[in-house]
């Protein structure tokens, strides 16, 4: 499960470029700066052997600056010995400002998958998308007519905000009061701000629903229970 | 890349003339008829599918229950179990095979996941529960639910169908 030797040396010396390698829990990864893309993929296809394109994806980083999604690409050599699998993560950054990255498509046709999933989720444009039944880019796995970019940071869920649920639903949010006021200032990725949204809780219809009376009373049935009438 | 076809549904639903018009004791032999031979279809979507499977095997086996799995296809079926999580994607396919059914047809939402999205409720690609779509006749809760759930479910059905008026459901003829 290693890198293929002189990885980065050799990807440095064809690319004119700095090419960074961070060990990312036990796989090698090696950065690449996003105009030189395409061409760290081919001398990793044509020249170090990896010749198979397990999976791309992309990770969103708004906290770096400026903010960023990194577009990583695993790849693996098929004829590593048996045991000893030659692999290589390759990794760019590409300003969220401006998301567009060369396509791969025309390197591994069995990227088109990959690029038009991360196109949908994260919103990279990927130039030069060929598919090999010569449509353009375009959703894969999202249902039509869907707006957004589900796995970025930014993307709110909106049922969050909307939908009455009867327990707690985010933590600290449990018991009478605010048990830990200070834990509310740490949002997670997609919950909506209370500041712009309203109330994470909004308050029940005035129809006088058993909730409103005994919040501790009978837990909404979810045990299967199976023995009423 | 849209393929478009065309619509199943052809009017108002309507079932025949003997079921319609049938006095009560008529209606009870024929609603006994059909409560105990449920051809049942499978929408299995997510790990609540397996559990229905073993509901259909030889430790539970409904098939004593009259719930015959064997449909060859929704056409040929008088009960849908939806047992999984409905994707957003999914959904048109659900309501599809939903409407080739033939009437009177029965849905049980079997698992949390359908029932109302179960831990994906907050989810940007989930239903929020099955009977956004289509309607539901007995809800299973459980996530996901054991066989057993799964039988008193049918049992429930079962009651609803022996207390029915299907002349009351579609309505008579005018």
């Amino acid at each position: 499960m290693t890198a293929p030797d002189g990885a980065q040396e050799s990807l440095a010396a064809a690319l004119g470029v700095e090419v960074v390698a961070t060990d990312a829990t036990g796989s090698s990864c090696l950065d690449v700066p996003a105009a030189s893309w395409l061409p760290a993929l081919t001398h990793a296809r044509d020249v170090l052997g990896l010749d198979l394109l397990d999976w791309l994806s992309a990770v969103d980083e708004p906290e770096a600056d400026p903010p960023a999604v990194d577009v990583v690409a695993h790849l693996v050599d098929t004829s590593s010995p048996p045991g000893r699998l030659h692999r290589l993560l390759l990794r760019t950054r590409v300003p969220a400002a401006a998301l567009s990255l060369p396509s791969a498509t025309p390197l591994w046709a069995g990227a088109a998958w990959h690029e038009r999933e991360t196109h949908e989720m994260f919103g990279v444009d990927f130039t030069g998308f060929r598919d090999p039944v010569g449509e353009p880019l375009r959703p894969l796995l999202l249902p039509d007519g869907f707006e957004g970019t589900p796995l970025r940071k930014s993307f709110v869920l909106a049922s969050r905000a909307v939908r009455p649920w009867p327990g707690a639903k985010e933590p600290g949010e449990s018991g009478e009061g605010n048990a830990s006021p200070s834990r509310r200032k740490l949002l997670p990725p997609g919950v909506p701000d209370p500041a712009t949204w309203g109330p994470r809780r909004p308050e029940p219809a005035t129809n006088g629903t058993p909730d409103d009376e005994q919040p501790d009373g009978e837990q909404p049935g979810d045990q299967p229970d199976g023995g009423r009438p | 890349m849209a393929v478009d076809l065309p619509d199943p549904r052809v009017g108002r639903p309507e079932v025949g003339a003997l079921q319609r018009t049938a006095g009560d004791p008529v209606r009870v032999v024929l609603n006994w008829g059909r409560r105990y031979s449920l051809w049942v279809f499978n929408f299995g979507l997510a790990c609540c599918a397996i559990e229905f499977i073993a509901a259909s095997m030889a430790r539970h086996d409904f098939i004593r229950l009259g719930v015959i799995p064997f449909a060859p296809g929704p056409r040929q079926a008088d009960l849908m179990v939806v047992s999984g999580t409905v994707t957003d994607k999914m959904a048109p396919a659900i309501k599809r095979l939903y409407e080739q059914m033939p009437e009177p047809k029965y849905v049980i939402s079997f698992g949390a996941c359908s029932n109302t999205g179960g831990p994906y409720w907050d989810s940007y690609c989930v239903t929020k529960g099955v009977d956004q779509i289509i309607p539901v006749d007995v809800y299973v809760p459980g996530c996901p639910p054991r066989p057993e759930a799964l039988l008193q479910g049918i049992v429930a059905l079962q009651d609803k169908i022996a207390a029915e008026h299907l002349g009351e459901r579609y309505g008579r003829r005018p």
